[in-house]
């Protein structure tokens, strides 16, 4: 995974000008880039689709609001995201509840994979027609692998989305989520785990 | 000699390419001699890639232009407040 370069960040520098200006375009585009990231994200935190619609919605208005205090000192993705992890914790205190993403957790998918000297029960198959565009059961893979993601513990959960699909670097992932860079790396691992058992289970 | 388990607990690290020299190695010894694992590591590649895909996938819909709309008809109501 890479990071920003620097056309990335003169580029997000101008989106962000763009978007203080009131620009509907550029909303449009940041809202299409990140929204369903955002809705997945929050209803993982909040187990609840329609509070995840709502909470993500304040979440825009609130970026709106105060782009005018963006200073580049993290991602604008990442600067997105802590605005509505603000707010998905306050709906979650209101429900009685705290929020925190410490822990590995659950055991890995593959716990039950090995025999007794570490060496696989089964072959892992070959993917041959592992492709997006492939349609399995009326859904595509890739609308498969985001009913997948939104299977899984909300940790593994938020660190998938943040790093695997808006690919925040990793330091501010483990800001953001309030976790070291080590149960970062097995949270991802877990959760890609997870993913890939559903997509095995396709093939 | 790594076991095929130990190959899988670091599946990750290596398709992300966090692994140092000495553990890239013994990665590379042990996917050119077990076919399984050599299949687990494409697999974990090919899932990487379908999750980063899948992040927008489907991502417009209808209701996005009455949400957009909502959303900047907000933008001006009330006093900005930190965040």
């Amino acid at each position: 995974m890479r990071g920003m370069t620097d056309i990335d960040r003169s580029d997000e520098a101008a989106l962000v000008r763009a978007l203080a200006a009131g620009d509907r375009a550029a909303f449009e585009r940041v809202y299409r880039q990140h929204n369903a990231a955002m809705v997945r994200f929050a209803s993982g935190i909040l187990k609840n689709r329609a509070s995840a619609e709502e909470v993500t919605q304040d979440a825009w208005v609130s970026v709106l609001k105060n782009i005018g205090g963006f200073e580049g000192r993290s991602s604008l993705a990442g600067w997105i995201f802590t605005i509505l992890l603000n707010k998905a914790r306050t709906r979650a205190g209101r429900d009685g509840r705290s929020v925190s993403f410490d822990g590995a957790g659950e055991d890995d998918s593959l716990a039950a994979a090995f025999d007794g000297r570490g060496r696989w029960k089964d072959m892992p198959e070959l993917w041959e027609k592992m492709t997006a565009e492939r349609i399995v059961a009326g859904r595509s893979v890739l609308q498969h692998v985001n009913a997948a993601i939104e299977t899984l513990p909300p940790a593994q959960r938020a660190v998938l989305v943040l790093r695997a699909q808006e690919g925040l670097e990793a330091g501010e992932v483990c800001a953001i989520l309030d976790i070291s860079e080590g149960n970062m790396r097995v949270l991802l691992h877990r959760a890609r785990l997870a993913v890939r058992a559903a997509l095995d289970a396709l093939s | 000699m790594l076991s095929c388990k130990e190959v899988a607990d670091r599946a990750s690290a290596m398709i992300d390419g966090e692994l140092g020299a000495w553990e890239m190695l013994q990665m590379r010894m042990h996917l050119a001699m077990c076919k399984g694992c050599a299949r687990f590591i494409s697999q974990m590649r090919i899932t990487r890639d379908l999750t980063a895909a899948a992040n927008t996938s489907g991502a417009v819909q209808d209701t996005d232009d009455t949400r957009i709309s909502a959303i900047l008809s907000q933008r001006h109501d009330g006093k900005p407040h930190g965040g």
